[in-house]
């Protein structure tokens, strides 16, 4: 099966034993949860758009293992063409969601371990190259989600891992054997991993051989045994739960997802660990990980931003202010902003590289200086939107107020509900309903559940500002720049 | 006649793409038959259907007897359908 349907995913996710909680209870059937069901319908259309001709060229790719055709996020780039791709593919399933729709961090994990373990090997002659090789064509065949899970908890900031007061805050492996190793600890923050068939294990930073336990690499199933998930609870979160038509959610369909994984003593057998000490590669993995999701954010990210542009044009016209000039002014700003993050992810895609093994990297300069850009730039679109939607987007009664007919004793004898929709009309022509529905949609980006993926992870999904500033420094050649500068005012030294 | 039709993955189309082919199959029907181009098929023609002037997609694997035709923009009609008319009279005077 090398490209599931949609209903197949779904059938596919019932079939797994993932243990999950959430508000301190096991969920049981997590899959038809109103609170977990967006985030999952979100995957689904990474599964629906690869069906459709209008998105194929997008959404699927020829394996260069198998020579099948396969879902793009389980492709292994082999070309600038489709490291630009990718980015065009995240951007319209950001286009159709509104959301963070999850199976990216699991293509950039893929694309990483697959290049690092060819160097690993060459060095230390190891086998995990071909560990990894047989693993991604079972991902490949199966069309699975995987979640590339690098974040630990990290406990102090200050120390390293080994140094922690519970040893448990990062990855870790307790016991070697010979047929594997058994490992402890979390990841944090793991966008889809609920949603996910696998999981793919890289170390956080970069390490030393102090650190050694630490730096491993390997691949379970969601349901392996030791493996659970807390799920992450989100702004408005239980409005999902609420009676009505779902107005007051914002975006009803879609939704993102992110969970605690916790690691309890699970076993890895040898054939799905991809680094078991290489301490000195640990590095290299993060880098490479870290280019590719900094990458990703200039596709995803943009297009939610494309959906944002839009609604807060809706909010415009309804309002009756999408004549005003410095409305339209505010509309230009954020289409800049957003076409400029494009620019970044097609610039770094555009300036990839073949690795030893032959996938392809980004460049990592043209890489930070996006995800710099993203950390900055989604804040000002929701800025301008909220700007363009007015106050209403925060301040309107519920969805039950609006069809309310509880009758308030006045003069007028009218009902809630007739109160609600006399006094939120805005442009004449259109039905209150559609400037409910539109304000509620803005909210959810800009402030609701949504924002957790257009905003905070913006911020920090694939590291915080700070990690790319390091990263920029590192690639900005500051010495070149120097001699030019000396080299055209004639000082010679 | 008998064309393939690829389309571009579709993420930033400044038209309808689907709207397009409908109105280009109306316009040639029962002249020139268009399906979604596969592999296997030897067509007379390709049509491929970009969404923006980048026309990105990757249609050099399908096979065709003729130039593929290049679109992207709503404003290419004129010019695709007289360029399969062409073809067309072509195809008549052999
Ligand atoms: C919505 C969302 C989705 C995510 N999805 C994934 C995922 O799917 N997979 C995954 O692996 N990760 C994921 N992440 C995790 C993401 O990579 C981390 O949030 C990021 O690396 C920052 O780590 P942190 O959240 O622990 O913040 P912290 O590391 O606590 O950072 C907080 C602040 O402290 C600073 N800081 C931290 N350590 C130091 C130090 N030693 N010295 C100086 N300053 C320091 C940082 O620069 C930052 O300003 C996701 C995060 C979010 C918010
Ligand atoms: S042709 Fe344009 S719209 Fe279509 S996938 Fe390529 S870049 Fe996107």
């Amino acid at each position: 099966m090398a490209l599931m349907t949609k209903e197949q995913y779904i059938e596919s996710l019932r079939a797994l034993k993932t243990q999950v909680y959430m508000f301190g209870e096991k969920v049981e059937n997590w899959v038809d949860d109103p609170i977990i069901r967006p985030s999952i319908n979100c995957m689904a259309m990474t599964y629906e758009l690869a069906q459709q001709p209008e998105y194929e060229d997008l959404m699927t790719a020829t394996s260069s293992l198998t020579g099948k055709k396969i879902n793009r996020f389980a492709h292994l780039h082999q070309s600038t063409d489709d490291l630009r791709k990718k980015v065009k593919m995240q951007r319209l399933l950001g286009q159709k969601t509104a959301s963070c729709f999850q199976r990216c961090v699991g293509m950039d994990a893929f694309n990483a371990v697959f290049s690092t373990t060819y160097e690993i090997d060459e060095k230390y002659g190891t086998h995990y190259h071909e560990n990894f090789k047989k693993y991604a064509e079972y991902i490949q065949e199966k069309d699975f989600v995987v979640d590339g899970a690098m974040t630990d908890p990290k406990g102090d900031r200050g120390l390293a891992p080994h140094l922690q007061k519970d040893p448990d805050l990062f990855v870790r492996i307790v016991e070697r054997r010979e047929d594997g190793i058994v490992v402890c600890g979390a990841k944090a923050h793991q966008t889809g991993s609920i949603n996910s068939h696998e999981h793919l294990i890289m170390p956080t930073i970069s390490m030393t051989e102090a650190d050694k336990d630490y730096a491993v690499s390997f691949a379970v199933p969601s349901d392996a045994e030791g493996v659970f998930m807390i799920y992450g609870r989100q702004s408005c979160d239980t409005r999902k739960l609420e009676k009505g038509t779902g107005i007051d959610v914002g975006n009803k369909q879609f939704g993102g997802q992110e969970a605690l994984v916790v690691f309890d003593h699970v076993f890895v057998p040898n054939d799905r660990i991809f680094m078991c000490g290489e301490w000195d590669f640990s590095g290299m993995l993060v880098e490479r990980f870290a280019g590719y999701h900094r990458q990703s954010y200039g596709g995803c990210k943009v297009g939610v931003g494309d959906v944002l542009i839009g609604a807060a044009a809706v909010a415009a016209d309804y309002n009756g202010a999408a004549k005003a000039s410095h409305i339209k002014d505010k509309l230009i700003e954020m289409t800049h902003l957003n076409e400029t993050l494009y620019c970044c992810g097609i610039a770094c895609s555009a300036e990839g590289y073949a690795t030893k093994a032959g996938n392809y990297q980004i460049d990592l300069l043209l890489a930070n200086v996006c995800k710099q850009n993203i950390t900055r730039f989604p804040y000002e679109i929701v800025r301008l939107a909220e700007d363009i939607a007015g106050g209403l987007m925060v301040t309107m009664p519920s969805e039950a107020d609006f069809t309310s007919d509880v009758k308030v004793p006045t003069k007028s004898e009218m009902t809630i509900g007739e109160y609600c929709r006399k006094y939120f009309k805005g442009n004449g022509d259109v039905p209150v309903e559609n400037r409910q529905r539109i304000m509620r949609f803005i909210e959810n980006l800009c402030l609701g559940a949504a924002a957790v993926g257009y905003r905070t992870e913006s911020m920090h999904g694939a590291g915080s500002p700070q990690a790319q500033r390091i990263m920029i420094a590192r690639q900005g050649n500051l010495a070149h720049k120097k001699e030019l500068a000396k080299a055209l005012a004639g000082i010679q030294e | 006649m008998r064309f393939g039709v690829k389309y571009c993955g579709g993420c930033n189309p400044r038209y309808q793409r689907g709207e397009f082919l409908k109105m280009i199959s109306r316009h040639f029907q029962n002249r020139v038959d268009f399906e979604l181009a596969k592999e296997d098929t030897l067509y007379d023609g390709l049509l491929v259907l970009g969404g923006c002037s980048n026309c990105c997609p990757d249609y050099r694997h399908f096979q065709t007897k003729t130039p593929p035709i290049l679109v992207w923009d709503q404003d290419h009609f004129n010019q695709v359908t007289s360029q399969i008319e062409s073809r067309l009279a072509k195809a008549r005077e052999k």
